[in-house]
């Protein structure tokens, strides 16, 4: 496939220390579409963005990790991406691993291919670990699907499968709505390991997705089902 | 029939808001409608009432199906505060859903542009 279809989606929140270095190293992994999602951040992450020549929007409120991959997404469907790519901002995710993301979707095996950090486990603080397991088991307990990481927001999906998954969740809540959909419209998926890098920077914004966060996202992911 | 001061309280409260209900109604100040003014009416007339002729909770009772009076009050009350507070949750919801499609919108102006 042409690489000019491939969209790289990076939603980013307060990102201005690390998102050049994101870019750079999704450039060098031989991606040039990439679309940044400033998500209301209070530092020059959108600055930092536009310098490096990619394509960056703004939303002028935070409104959440959720709702700012959403919006990069419809860009990439309105720039007619193929296959969209999401990877989070504060440079965890490693670009290298987006051709073992995409190779399913250009296949024609899958629609959606979730990135899971969960097969490898090396380096990955215990406490996320059993974080994340509990978040699986909540994703399956109210959607009816078991992935090994229902929270990674390393993924991939095809044109098809962009156009079918209908989101209403702003937050963390997104990730496991996407599980939803996966299982609702029977789209085809696989999961393939990726790896994390847990630097110092990344810890630090893994602890503001806490525990509290943690109990926010299951209420508002069982919220929705009943309302 | 003796009246006490609590008795005055909350009649008097009751009094202003469902007044201050139905002026918002006729005036068409936006955001009240016929059911809000209902409910309104539903829930301070009953605090009168029940205030007023505190025997009426034995009607309650019976007529819910339950032994005690105040078992009947307070669940009532429990229902009510849980239906308002669904409501008022489930508005929220609807109210943070428009903002981040408003949010959406606006950012994907540059996109539609070119």
């Amino acid at each position: 496939m042409n690489s000019k279809k491939i969209f790289i989606v990076i939603p980013a929140f307060n990102e201005a220390k690390v998102i050049q270095s994101v870019i750079s190293e999704v450039k060098s992994a031989g991606y040039q579409n990439i679309i940044v999602i400033d998500d209301g951040s209070a530092d020059n992450t959108q600055e930092k963005a536009k310098e490096l020549e990619v394509i960056v929007l703004r939303h002028k409120l935070n409104r959440g990790k959720g709702a700012a991959t959403k919006t990069g997404i419809e860009a990439a469907k309105l720039l007619e991406a193929e296959i969209i790519v999401t990877m989070d901002g504060d440079g965890q995710h490693d670009p290298g691993d987006i051709s073992k993301l995409i190779e399913p979707i250009l296949e024609g095996n899958c629609d959606v291919v979730l990135g899971t950090r969960l097969k490898n486990t090396e380096g990955m603080p215990f406490q996320r670990i059993i974080a994340n397991k509990i978040g699986n088991l909540i994703t399956w307990f109210l959607f009816g699907l078991y992935v090994t990481d229902s929270q990674s927001g390393f993924r991939a999906y095809s044109r098809q499968a962009a156009e079918i998954i209908n989101t209403r969740g702003d937050r963390y809540d997104y990730d496991s709505e996407v599980i939803r959909e996966i299982y609702t419209h029977k789209l085809k998926f696989k999961e393939v390991p990726v790896k994390v890098r847990y630097t110092e920077y990344s810890m630090g914004k893994l602890q503001k997705q806490g525990f509290i966060n943690g109990v926010k996202t299951f209420y508002k992911m069982f919220w929705k089902l009943i309302n | 029939m003796t009246i006490h001061i609590y008795q005055i309280i909350v009649v008097g409260i009751s009094v202003v808001m469902i007044y201050s209900g139905i002026e918002s109604l006729v005036r068409g100040k936006s955001g009240q409608t016929l059911t809000k003014l209902l409910i309104r009416i539903f829930v301070w007339g009953g605090m009168s009432l029940i205030a007023l002729f505190p025997s009426f909770t034995n009607i309650l009772a019976s007529l819910v199906g339950l032994q005690g009076n105040i078992n009947a009050v307070i669940l009532t009350v429990f229902l009510l505060i849980f239906l308002m507070i669904f409501k008022l949750l489930s508005a929220i919801e609807r109210l943070e859903q428009s903002i981040s499609e408003l949010t959406r919108k606006e950012s994907l102006e540059e996109i539609k542009k070119k």
